[in-house]
């Protein structure tokens, strides 16, 4: 785990998560001018909905502008012959190492934004847990999938 | 020898008549209540004698309707009133078979039979309700493909004397009640129960009680409060004594076989195979006077009610016990566990900090708002910068071939022993002050009941160290 995985996911993933992010602080926004209107009409004092807004805009500028970068670039993972090797985070970055005998499965997944840009996701799966990797381009999930389906194929000792 | 169709034994009827009136005891109570009112007693009773001659017919027809048999390596079990059912296990997917015997069917020497396959999921594939002991005994002796001890007490103690059997004694089992631990649990059970009932109490009874209280002294209400605990604490022996009495774990080729339970018997199969990893857990309450229980993690099966996640293989044994007990049970785990790598000097500030900072906040908001009760939470800093130490103590790794040595403290000290080839995934985790401080956290994934994960995570190891794992546990190179 000395170094770290060497291949990155699609650059698109950045645009795809930017999307996402954006829904999710609309609903915010959605609030901080509903609080507005309220406070307009019954005449409640108006700081309430000026600190709001600062808070929102600068989780706005976080979510939407900087934490998806910084993500895609930690984003990495590798595929060896008998093992995969993933790591992401941000604040705390995990490198997790998977043994391809212990794969059970291997999925592929595309939500509405990830189809927009030809994105999928895969999931792998053990006995104990489940890895993501989230946004690779169709071609690339689909032929990953296979391969680790592929390379998983081993003999398995007993669980 | 049991290939023609065999039913269960008639007390099933009075089982399953039991537990459905129990389960429409509370909709008839409602009920009950409202005809009361509106004067239409006559009908409501009317209708219960019906409801019930209807659930005894019911308890009948499906007792009637239950067949089992054995035919060509199978259990195939028939069943269902309206809709009839087929459910055939081949003998060969079969992991468990255990006995259960609660007092039900102690009366009249049944026992209740739960079989399971690896297929995981809540409930077991297939149980027979009441069966007669020796039938039950010979369900499990055809059903599995190994020969295996039949453990019904001193008919057959001179058949299995060469097996490796261990039995827990009268004294370590009140040693295991004492140490229970379960006080605590039970004072919250009683104190809720305690402000619930608060509720029922008609106020002016309550006031004249309370008036009554507060005349005696502080004495009195500190002998009662003791008084409380020390019922507690029996409870707390009692409930160990019959949950874990007559324990005895008994191996035959590759599975452990346990019995426990002095109200109800419950005999239990472990197949060696699915172990995912033994563990050593030091109560806080029971590491002071040297004494350690030992689990095992089994992967697979069901949880039933009230069953705990990890098996236990020994209720309570002495510490230096435990590797003359895992060489005769299974002698892959015995482990070096008291030569470990620990952790470097510089994580003792990070244990510290995480097990104080929550305190030390309230410490000083404390400081500002109520400063008269300010001894609470400095005992309570003292005891966590305690525990936090204690942590940064035990925590600690080894390796030896194959098999991995885990130690951490929560509360409890935990020894787990696993090996490489059981581990599903291992994860290196590091924040940017882990980073500048040659830190990390690593977590080790294992498979456990019901089809789910274990993690094991130890924080802040040595950078140098986790390479060591890491490239122990990879599969390059």
């Amino acid at each position: 785990m000395r170094q770290p995985p060497i291949n990155t996911i699609a650059d698109d993933a950045i645009k795809a998560w930017k999307i996402s992010a954006i829904i999710y602080i609309s609903i915010l926004w959605i609030i901080i001018v509903a609080g507005l209107v309220i406070s307009i009409i019954f005449n409640f004092p108006l700081w309430y909905t000026v600190i709001g807004s600062l808070i929102s805009g600068l989780l706005h500028y976080l979510f939407v502008y900087l934490l998806p970068k910084v993500r895609w670039k930690r984003w990495r993972y590798e595929v060896f012959e008998q093992e995969i090797y993933i790591q992401h985070g941000i604040i705390i970055v995990s490198r997790t190492l998977v043994p391809m005998i212990r794969v059970q499965h291997v999925d592929t997944k595309q939500g509405p934004i990830l189809k927009k840009y030809q994105l999928a996701s895969v999931t792998i799966s053990t006995a104990a847990t489940t890895h993501e990797i989230p946004a690779l381009l169709e071609e690339d999930a689909a032929s990953l999938r296979d391969r680790i389906s592929a390379l998983a194929r081993v003999n398995e000792d007993d669980v | 020898m049991m290939s023609k169709k065999q039913r269960l034994h008639p007390a099933a009827i009075f089982f399953t008549l039991l537990k459905t009136i129990k389960e429409l005891v509370f909709s008839i109570g409602v009920i009950g209540f409202l005809a009361f009112k509106d004067a239409g007693l006559i009908y409501f009773l009317i209708g219960t004698s019906v409801l019930i001659l209807a659930v005894v017919v019911f308890s009948a027809l499906s007792w009637y309707r239950y067949t089992y048999r054995l035919e060509e390596g199978e259990l195939r079990i028939e069943y269902g009133i309206l809709i009839r059912k087929k459910r055939y296990i081949s003998k060969n997917r079969i992991q468990s078979i255990d006995l259960t015997q609660n007092i039900g069917h102690r009366i009249f020497k049944l026992v209740k039979v739960n079989i399971e396959t690896a297929g995981s999921g809540v409930g077991t594939e297939a149980s027979l309700k009441a069966v007669k002991l020796e039938m039950g005994e010979a369900l499990r002796e055809e059903l599995k493909t190994v020969q295996k001890p039949i453990e019904n007490d001193e008919r057959n103690e001179g058949t299995n004397y060469n097996l490796p059997k261990q039995k827990i004694t009268t004294k370590r089992l009140f040693l295991a009640g004492t140490t229970s631990g379960s006080i605590g649990i039970l004072f919250v059970i009683m104190t809720f129960l305690f402000s619930e009932l608060e509720q029922f109490i008609p106020d002016s009874y309550y006031e004249n009680t309370f008036q009554t209280i507060i005349s005696f002294s502080i004495i009195i209400i500190a002998v009662l409060i003791l008084a409380l605990l020390l019922i507690l604490w029996l409870l707390g022996i009692a409930g160990t004594m019959i949950k874990f009495g007559k324990f005895t774990i008994t191996k035959n080729n590759e599975e452990l076989f346990i019995t426990r339970g002095l109200l109800e018997k419950k005999q239990t199969t472990i197949p060696i195979r699915r172990i995912q990893a033994v563990g050593i857990d030091e109560s806080i309450l029971r590491q002071p006077l040297g004494y350690v229980t030992v689990y095992a993690e089994v992967a697979g099966g069901t949880i039933e009610k009230g069953e705990d996640f990890s098996t236990i293989l020994f209720p309570i044994m002495k510490k230096s016990e435990v590797d003359g007990f895992l060489n005769k049970f299974l002698p892959d785990y015995v482990s070096n566990r008291n030569d470990l790598i620990g952790l470097p000097e510089n994580a003792k500030t990070f244990y510290i900090i995480r097990s104080t900072i929550l305190l030390l906040i309230a410490l000083i908001a404390m400081l500002f708002f109520i400063p008269q009760f300010i001894w609470v939470p400095t005992i309570l800093l003292l005891i966590c910068l305690y525990m936090g130490l204690l942590r940064y103590k035990d925590a600690g790794f080894r390796i030896d071939h194959e098999q991995l040595t885990l130690r951490y403290r929560v509360i409890n000290r935990k020894t787990i022993i696993l090996f490489h080839k059981r581990i599903q995934s291992f994860e290196k985790k590091q924040h940017m002050i882990q980073k500048n401080a040659s830190l990390a956290t690593i977590k080790t994934s294992i498979v456990s009941k019901f089809g789910t994960g274990k993690h094991y995570k130890i924080k802040d190891l040595a950078v140098e160290d986790i390479m060591e794992l890491t490239s122990w546990y990879s599969y390059r190179d």
